[in-house]
């Protein structure tokens, strides 16, 4: 066995070690989650809205999908002719060339932001096509940024003479501690105001996670998230998930949900994950552009887009895979923290609709673009929990906010 | 930026300059009062403009060339508001005349004398096709062919249609005191006044229909042969102006694809100012900046240049970040450390202080040239000449004010259109 061999091995066997210590989770694995049908769940015209609405979505998806493919595929093949509208040297000229692939992708993607817009607007749901057009176009200037930081950190290593084809090796680290650091500052440039609940201090106390819930403001849609590392930890939650028609409860629910992400480390996790995806997808892409003269030179940026974009599509499935897990230890926290498994069933319920998620949706679906658990999993986990707890469904001890759970539509909490 | 002219028939609107600088203390310090009868008189004239403009337009419009008589009324009146702008702008000297003589200012229009046969087309939609160079006019002069640069007797510009003029304005404003000061206006400022009147009156002269022929904003052509080019400038900008060729697709992603060198600019230019004060104390006290001072500041300026030309579509490749001189289109020369006067480097921040309102006015045009540019360059994948080199003229007044600030030369922004002389001035 040569010595390259062995060291490979070694790093897969790291590699494994690690991912097994992250894929562990405080979900039961003898946890039955038993089959529900949807139909006795979901009125009829909730299920069809839902479904055909999805069924469109999904179609936008491949749309835009293919569509970029295609189009940064002829950019991998022609982009090159764009060297010549720069002054800047290699690095330089090597953002301007992924500036301009990233352009005409936003450019090949605009009819179908539109038409997802309209296809909104039909079933009622939110959408602007100031954004979908000119906030995109804002959107797409933040991108330009980050895609220039990226490949300044890329292309400066791969140019260092004794790194080489090597940068990936120190750039996916580079990209952890940059990752880390967004993690850890953007809760802070979120701002917010505080969310008063008498069950927060309750939560914070069982899922041992003493962090400040903020309510943000400016969106349409109900949705929550946690985010930041050690001090800048919050939950945050989109206003629509504290107004009518949500209950106490079911924000109990998802306050629960969000303070288990943090209980469980998922924040950390995330970024592990993202490590031991960054090395192998930084060492493909280093392969891939070796026959354009490697990532130090602009004329591999065009190709090495993307093969990047190719790899991301390839990993989506397993990252769904690792969100989906996370997801549900989430939910379980929730059920643990709040013993409300009735909440719970109707804050999935009402996801289907309030913003027409498909509760099943067909699996190739399921597989790409499901980075949760999908609503009838999400149902059918509070059925197993009721079932686990040798409880039926009950009112929480805590009666002093919470008011009758009426179905009404939630966001997709994550 | 060292060219000569673009090779091509002149313009029929062509500016004649024939001031001599001296201005008498008393009518300027009067000037805005001494106006007075102008401002009624142009008024009750730009009534009956108005009036007669849409009937040449019509008569027009079926013979294909507008009427003798109506032609001569239009011409006095380009002529007419060119010379009150002067007087009021303090870029002319004597009281003008109330019925637009030809020769009779010294800060005249040449027209032409007869009317020419125009395409029926042009002149159907001319008001459409105009909007373009009102709006340069409008940032330069404000004037939009129907009005005057001015209508109050405070200085304050009109408002409404014609809403721009800064340039005119803040030359007029400087031009003030200083000639309260010296009796004499100072040249750039009094160019740039005079190219402000004159594209003013080529606008006005394509929309009434005096002419045919599109306005033109290269400041060269307009002045370089009526007046005297300023001395040579320690900080110039050189540069090939006949590359006009644009990339319509990075043309049209001209902004977002300025951001990372906005963000890196604005990062430089935090620690430019740092680094201008660390050299303040060194100037004042050795009367000399220091070396590597002035090469990062110089650096900073020379990158500034790059990326506003990017932004503003004078130049077209992507420029680089570390504003290394020689690479990109068009480029900034600076000296080396040179001897300052220690007053001039005290007082630097309150001497500058004219410089950057030039500069700020300079700007509106900027933004307005880019701006047409932009929608003229994804069309015809290319600059047009005239804005193209009317926005270098700013770039370089940015980058001398630039320089100016941050101690890598002594030598004031020359407002001057026209670029320096060639040899360095005895």
């Amino acid at each position: 066995m040569t010595r390259s061999r062995a060291a490979l091995l070694a790093l897969a066997a790291v590699w494994a070690v690690a991912a097994w210590l992250l894929w562990r989770t405080s979900v039961p694995a003898a946890l039955h989650l038993p089959h529900l049908d949807e139909h006795s769940l979901f009125p009829p015209d909730v299920l069809h809205r839902a479904q055909h609405y999805s069924a469109v979505q999904r179609l936008f998806w491949l749309g835009t999908t293919i569509t970029q493919l295609v189009v940064l595929g002829l950019f991998a093949r022609y982009g090159v002719r764009w060297t010549r509208e720069s002054a800047a040297g290699p690095i330089g000229t090597g953002m301007l060339l992924g500036m301009i692939g990233f352009a005409l992708v936003w450019a090949a993607e605009l009819p179908f932001s539109v038409l997802e817009v309209w296809w909104r607007h039909r079933y009622g749901l939110s959408g602007s096509y100031v954004q979908a057009t000119v906030g995109n176009w804002f959107a797409l200037g933040a991108q330009f940024v980050v895609l220039c930081v990226a490949l300044a950190i890329v292309m400066g290593l791969a140019r260092v003479r004794w790194i080489g084809d090597r940068w990936w090796m120190p750039a996916a680290p580079v990209f952890v501690g940059l990752r880390i650091l967004l993690a850890f500052v953007s809760p802070w440039l979120l701002g917010g105001s505080s969310f008063h609940a008498p069950y927060v201090a309750r939560l914070q106390r069982i899922e041992r996670v003493h962090v400040p819930v903020r309510v943000l403001n400016g969106f349409a849609e109900p949705n929550a998230f946690a985010t930041g590392l050690g001090p800048s930890r919050r939950v945050f939650l989109w206003k629509p998930i504290v107004d009518p028609p949500f209950t106490p409860r079911m924000d109990r629910f998802v306050v629960g949900h969000e303070l288990g992400h943090l209980a469980h480390d998922h924040i950390w996790k995330s970024i592990g994950w993202y490590a031991l995806f960054a090395f192998p997808l930084a060492f493909v892409l280093a392969v891939a552009t070796r026959r354009r003269g490697g990532m130090g030179v602009p004329e591999a940026i065009p190709l090495a887009i993307f093969v990047y974009v190719v790899l991301l599509l390839v990993e989506l499935p397993l990252q769904n895979v690792v969100t989906r897990r996370l997801e549900a230890e989430a939910d379980w926290s929730a059920l643990r923290a709040t013993h409300d498994p009735v909440a719970g069933r109707q804050l999935f319920r009402l996801f289907a609709s309030e913003t027409l998620e498909d509760p099943s949706p067909p699996g190739w679906d399921y597989v790409f673009l499901q980075n949760h658990p999908t609503l009838m999993q999400r149902i059918e986990m509070t059925e197993a929990y009721a079932a686990t707890a040798s409880m039926r469904p009950r009112r929480p001890r805590s009666t002093a906010t919470a008011g009758p759970a009426a179905a009404r539509p939630v966001g997709r909490v994550g | 930026m060292p060219y000569e002219c673009h090779m091509h028939e002149p313009h029929p609107v062509r500016l004649v300059v024939g001031d001599d600088y001296r201005r008498s203390r008393l009518t300027v310090f009067f000037r805005l009062l001494l106006a007075i009868p102008h401002y009624i008189w142009f008024f009750l004239w730009t009534l009956l403009i108005v009036v007669t403009a849409i009937v040449n337009w019509l008569i027009s419009i079926f013979t294909g060339k507008p009427p003798g008589g109506l032609h001569r009324l239009m011409c006095s009146y380009v002529r007419y508001q060119a010379h009150l702008s002067a007087y009021l702008a303090l870029v002319g000297n004597p009281y003008p005349g109330f019925s637009g003589e030809a020769g009779e200012y010294p800060i005249d229009v040449r027209l032409p004398e007869e009317p020419v046969a125009q395409r029926r087309w042009t002149i159907l939609i001319r008001i459409l096709l105009a909007i373009p160079a009102l709006i340069v006019s409008a940032a330069m002069a404000g004037s939009t062919g129907g009005n005057a640069s001015f209508s109050g007797n405070s200085g304050r510009r009109t408002r409404g249609f014609n809403g721009g003029g800064a340039l005119l304005f803040v030359c007029a404003v400087l031009g003030w005191f200083a000639s309260l000061a010296r009796g004499r206006m100072p040249k750039g400022l009094r160019d740039a006044g005079a190219y402000a009147i004159g594209y003013s009156a080529q606008a006005s002269a394509y929309l009434l229909l005096v002419t045919d022929r599109y306005p033109n904003a290269d400041p060269t052509e307009m002045l370089v042969a009526v007046t005297d080019r300023p001395p040579r400038h320690p900080v110039r900008v050189v540069g090939d102006p006949y590359d006009l060729r644009r990339s319509r697709l990075t043309v049209f992603f001209r902004f977002l694809l300025s951001i990372p060198h906005l963000i890196w600019l604005t990062l430089w230019g935090i620690l430019s100012v740092l680094a201008a004060i660390a050299q303040w104390f060194v100037t004042l006290f050795r009367g000399r900046p220091a070396a590597g001072l002035h090469r990062f500041l110089a650096a900073y300026v020379r990158y500034r240049l790059h990326v506003y030309a990017y932004l503003m579509l004078v130049a077209n490749p992507f420029p680089g970040f570390t504003g290394t001189a020689g690479i990109y289109p068009l480029d900034l020369e600076v000296g080396g450390p040179e001897r300052q006067n220690r007053w001039k480097t005290g007082f630097r921040i309150v001497l500058g202080i004219p410089a950057i309102l030039v500069n700020a006015a300079l700007s509106g045009a900027l933004f307005a040239s880019a701006v047409l540019t932009w929608f003229y360059a994804l069309v015809k994948g290319s600059a047009p000449w005239g804005l193209r080199n009317l926005s270098a003229y700013t770039l370089r007044y940015d980058a001398q004010t630039e320089a100016y600030l941050l101690l890598l030369t002594d030598a004031y922004p020359h407002a001057s259109p026209l670029e320096g002389e060639n040899t360095p001035a005895e």
